[in-house]
């Protein structure tokens, strides 16, 4: 996968998008492995949202689709329903977030993963995502338009 | 052994970008003047890094609570170079946690949940100064 | 297309525990931050900057910064020069108290109605030096009240490296500054060196008697970034 991390500056926020991702509407994070998809906040989105204070993903072996709640978070000024950027089962989560919530903020791509989920059909969820360079416009947007509200 | 018993240290990170920030210093007001006034004393965190010789000397050999508002831990960081005997830490951000629901706001003005955010911390650190005292060393 | 952040000062203020001038100062800059000037500023977060923050300190570096303290300990005005650059206005709110006749003003933890006018009236002196430093035209009315505010926390302007004059120079914004305008179709012609050098002003002070120096290192780098895109 490629190193490469894509910068959007807007006003004086800076938010990064790894090349190698994919990243739903939502601003939700996908690397696929395999037939599993690894998912997770974008920079844009826990930077947007502020310090997470709970982060709790479905438990393993809930089944989603497309869109369908996939975790809660809690930051400190809002409540977040998690939409799934793909279909499928949730096999593993995240369980350093239950003491140490702050890891999807410090690191949102690496450490601050939420979920792992089987995928039956690997090309038709990549399908349903944009890659960091298609998505940094639609971040640009929303970014600004919060800066402005 | 000594006459007038040494007053714990309070250094608060009162970090200006976020609620968490306001709340711990309020907190560090709270624990000073209403909670613990005989036995706690604010320690500015600024002045402390910046080498204040009186900021030093209230900290060098006796105890401290830094009180930070998030996992930054700006305070207690500031306070691991100071030359105090103990560093007892405690962040707004973990009190949070424990208090779900809070939604603070606000820097120069808490809203409600920050006020009673900064209330619990304060709270948890009031504990903290009487455990040390239970210890012995202190006012 | 990378967006350059528009130049914005920074406003570190001290902690303020100790004396009630130290929560005017908050006070004050929080106002400027969210009320008077909420476009042309960010503040930067002293206990941060102390603690190492890399992004505090940069941004000090390629932002002109206005430190504003209590007191004449001036904490955030030498930490700022400590750690980053020197501040390019320092404030000392309790000069601004004598000059308010000595009037109370509270506690560190409340300001009373005098602290309170003591604060807007910094506020006030804050964003005059804002507009001073960005060369704006004083504006006696705020400009808007923006409701997402920020520090600097999790900004930072990327530099690059020009050689001038065989010294390798920092540039604020340079990455960002030729991908947009390759972006924009600059090539390498007799307008180039112009076009980077305002560019790299924008955010690098460049001394007057060094301008050919800038200009001929600038078109050189940025030939070869052409070259390594094409």
């Amino acid at each position: 996968m490629s190193d490469e991390v894509l910068q959007l500056s807007v006003d004086k926020f800076l938010f990064r998008f790894p090349v190698g991702l994919y990243y739903s509407e939502a601003g939700i994070w996908v690397r696929f492995e395999g037939n599993r998809a690894r998912i997770g906040l974008s920079d844009f989105t826990q930077q947007r949202n502020g310090d997470v204070a709970f982060a709790e993903p479905k438990e393993v072996g809930t089944s989603v689709v497309l869109g369908e709640e996939v975790a809660v978070v809690e930051t400190i000024k809002v409540n977040l329903s998690i939409p799934s950027p793909v279909a499928g089962q949730v096999v593993e989560v995240n369980g350093d977030l239950l003491n140490s919530p702050e890891l999807v903020n410090q690191d949102p791509y690496g450490k601050g993963w939420l979920g792992v989920l089987e995928v039956g059909d690997v090309e038709a969820a990549r399908g349903a995502l944009k890659t960091a360079a298609d998505h940094i416009g639609l971040a640009k947007v929303q970014a600004e338009a919060e800066i402005l509200r | 052994m000594s006459g007038t018993k040494r007053k714990i240290s309070v250094v608060p990170c009162s970090g200006i970008g976020k609620s968490l920030g306001a709340a711990a210093r309020e907190a560090a007001f709270i624990l000073a003047e209403d909670l613990r006034p005989d036995k706690t004393k604010i320690v500015p965190l600024s002045l402390l890094v910046m080498g204040d010789e009186q900021a030093k000397r209230e900290v060098a050999g006796g105890e401290a609570v830094a009180i930070d508002g998030c996992k930054l831990e700006c305070a207690a960081k500031g306070l691991a170079c100071s030359g105090a005997a103990r560093v007892h830490k405690i962040a707004v951000f973990d009190v949070i946690r424990r208090h779900r629901g809070l939604k603070p706001e606000g820097v120069c003005d808490l809203n409600e949940d920050g006020l009673k955010l900064a209330r619990a911390t304060a709270d948890e650190a009031a504990k903290i100064v009487d455990g040390v005292n239970a210890e012995g060393g202190h006012a | 297309m990378p967006d350059l952040p528009r130049k914005k000062v920074g406003l570190i203020s001290c902690s303020g525990e100790e004396l009630p001038e130290g929560t005017v100062t908050r006070r004050a800059v929080r106002k400027v931050l969210e009320t008077l000037r909420p476009d042309d500023t960010v503040t930067l977060c002293l206990p941060l900057f102390l603690a190492g923050g890399e992004g505090e300190r940069s941004f000090a570096r390629y932002y002109p910064t206005i430190a504003v303290d209590g007191c004449d300990k001036r904490c955030a005005a030498r930490a700022t020069e400590k750690y980053s650059a020197r501040p390019v206005a320092s404030i000392v709110v309790s000069d601004a108290a004598e000059a308010a006749n000595g009037q109370e003003i509270g506690t560190a933890r409340h300001l009373n109605e005098a602290g309170m006018r003591l604060a807007d009236s910094v506020a006030g002196l804050i964003a005059e030096e804002t507009d001073r430093l960005l060369k704006k035209p004083g504006r006696k009315t705020p400009v808007s009240s923006a409701n997402v505010v920020g520090c600097s926390c999790n900004s930072s302007l990327p530099s690059g490296t020009v050689r001038i004059k065989g010294r390798a120079t920092r540039v604020s914004g340079l990455p960002l500054i030729f991908a947009q305008l390759r972006e924009q179709g600059l090539g390498l012609d007799e307008k180039t060196g112009t076009v980077l050098l305002e560019a790299v002003k924008i955010y690098s002070e460049v001394p007057d008697n060094r301008v050919q120096d800038w200009t001929e290192a600038l078109v050189k780098e940025y030939a070869q970034f052409l070259k390594e895109k094409n």
